[in-house]
């Protein structure tokens, strides 16, 4: 307890001197440059801490080199024990400063996406409960879940300069966002969706039909001898390199990028920017050139049947680049992850 | 009497938990033992994690099969002859010659998280591969393990260094097999040796040929 509020209080001393060093880097970056964006996503973060006790930032900040970097996880809790400030333990105002922090750090489509998946998070809670099954209830024994059941962490001090990372997460979501001055990535980092598809406020809302769509629409592009590359005989019945695998690279399998026509690399790009581009659009559009750049390295594999509706899972596998979308067993129930096998927290940014 | 009555409790510990968890888990695999393995060849050895995670309607029954004298509590006995059991159901072989498998670590999470249908058993394995000659190779990974519940998957790690690289993958449908053609690099150390040994013989011999032919020789 000691070492959190002495942790605490280096965070609240880091706090004023990073202001300052945001003070001025504002003056100086353009906006929308990632220069610009970190100074802005910098600032966001420092008002979700000016807005906290020291208890409250005791439980947001963690020291950069600790374990919490890799704690993450798509269970709800206690299945996974997550540590961090809890949205249901905030204010409405606190709330407010932290969901602005995310629309900063995120792209709009990004932001759309984790809202989509929280709401989605909140449907099943509200189904559980309505069924009698206290489904979502935390202290109860029971898993808990829905948009309340996310948490916050800094794993590291926020900074224009010195690297941190933003981690938000909770139930079928894990957004690990790492800064390092001007640069930024959000691997490894998992959207997921249950249930898939709801309606609210009369809307359907599907947090990952886009990714579902697309990768439907680039197999059924494919002629019959690339689809015979691209689909494989075998049966993948979840992610490979989900959470707890950090480090590993499988063996790439499926059709290579090269193997394919321009048009079918653009719906590939596209494809690939439902994941990469849910970090600001500052940092998306240098890593999906670095992306584009390793096209030719960069294999599609598929198993299971092509028709849009069915239970089907993919990967594309870079150099630095991991996807992976695999239904739980039904389509109403999806996992997906997305790694940088080169770059994963930043190692590439931190190494320099 | 005592395997009836602990049965029972683990029958009803897991209805209660299927009943609470229902929602979160009703997507997933709940009746299935999901077997991830994942290979790393290197030119002398081949190293295998297996993880496993059961689904919450087998998972009381997993963990009755690990938790052999039925406490609640899993020792690390209890684990290892549980990871010794699941080794001894896969099957490696390479260029057709069996490999065995030996345990390095196993590691059993608390058992509320596998009766949740979410603790995941992890166990680490090696194969000693005896020396193999450069050039192409052929490996053969079959899981056996439970295969009335298995849902299976079988990776082989990219391969560090630039010594092994795999040709090829082929997987049955539902990935309990796994070969692989993968191509054995000589070591370079090894080859500058080799190279070295070569060149001083053949160093040797050619003195000892110029020596011979111009050694003083007694007229006949």
């Amino acid at each position: 307890m000691r070492s959190r509020h002495r942790i605490a209080s280096i965070a609240a001393v880091g706090l004023l001197a990073a202001i300052a060093a945001t003070g001025f880097a504002q003056r100086t970056a353009p906006a929308n440059s990632q220069a610009g964006v970190t100074v802005r996503i910098v600032d966001a973060a420092q008002k979700v801490l000016a807005s906290l006790d020291e208890a409250g930032r005791a439980k947001v900040q963690f020291p950069f080199d600790g374990p919490q970097k890799a704690r993450w996880s798509n269970l709800p809790s206690p299945m996974f024990q997550r540590t961090g400030l809890r949205l249901a333990d905030v204010t409405p105002s606190q709330r407010t400063t932290i969901m602005n922090l995310l629309s900063t750090a995120l792209s709009r489509d990004g932001y759309r996406k984790v809202l989509d998946i929280m709401r989605g998070d909140e449907v099943l809670r509200t189904q559980s409960a309505g069924a009698g099954r206290g489904g979502g209830r935390a202290g109860g024994g029971g898993p808990a879940f829905g948009e309340n059941e996310y948490y916050l962490a800094f794993v590291g001090t926020p900074s224009v300069t010195a690297p941190w990372m933003l981690q938000f997460g909770g139930h079928h979501l894990a957004i690990n966002l790492t800064l390092a001055g001007s640069q930024a990535t959000m691997a490894p980092s998992l959207p997921a969706a249950q249930p898939a598809s709801y309606t609210l406020e009369g809307r359907t809302v599907r947090p990952l039909g886009n990714e579902n769509d697309k990768a439907f629409a680039l197999v059924n592009a494919l002629d019959a001898g690339q689809r015979g590359q691209a689909v494989l005989n075998y049966r993948v019945a979840d992610l490979v390199l989900g959470p707890g695998q950090d480090g590993r690279t499988i063996q790439p399998e499926g059709i290579r990028a090269s193997s394919l026509s321009t048009t079918q690399q653009q719906r590939l790009i596209d494809l690939v920017r439902e994941w990469a581009g849910i970090t600001n659009d500052a940092f998306a559009e240098p890593r999906l050139a670095e992306i584009k750049a390793n096209l030719p390295n960069t294999y599609f594999a598929w198993s299971g049947p092509t028709t849009n509706g069915s239970v089907a899972y993919f990967r594309v596998q870079g150099p630095t680049l991991v996807i992976e979308y695999a239904p739980q067993g039904n389509v109403d129930h999806i996992h997906t992850i997305y790694r940088d096998p080169t770059n994963d927290y930043g190692a590439k940014f931190i190494a320099k | 009497m005592r395997n009836s009555s602990r049965s029972s409790t683990i029958r009803v510990l897991t209805a209660l938990l299927i009943v609470v968890s229902a929602d979160v888990s009703s997507a997933h695999r709940r009746d299935e033992y999901l077997q991830a393995a994942r290979l790393g060849i290197e030119p002398d050895r081949v190293q295998i994690e297996v993880d496993l995670t059961p689904g919450i309607a087998v998972a009381g029954q997993v963990l009755a099969e690990v938790d052999g004298d039925a406490n609640r509590s899993i020792s690390s006995d209890e684990t290892r002859a549980y990871a010794e059991r699941v080794l001894s159901a896969i099957a490696l072989d390479v260029d057709g010659v069996p490999v065995p498998l030996t345990l390095v670590d196993s590691f059993v999470p608390a058992t509320d998280a596998v009766l949740e249908g979410e603790g995941t058993i992890r166990i680490r394995a090696v194969a000693r591969i005896p020396l193999l000659a450069d050039g192409s190779h052929h490996l053969r990974f079959r899981n056996a393990f439970r295969p009335d519940l298995g849902v299976y998957l079988a990776n082989t790690l990219m391969p560090v260094g630039d010594r092994v690289t795999i040709r090829a993958q082929e997987r049955d449908v539902d990935q309990r097999e796994l070969l692989v053609d993968y191509n054995l690099r000589g070591d370079p150390a090894t080859r500058l040796r080799q190279g070295l040994t070569v060149g001083f013989t053949g160093a040797i011999v050619l003195v000892a040929n110029v020596w011979w032919r111009r050694r003083p020789r007694e007229d006949v």
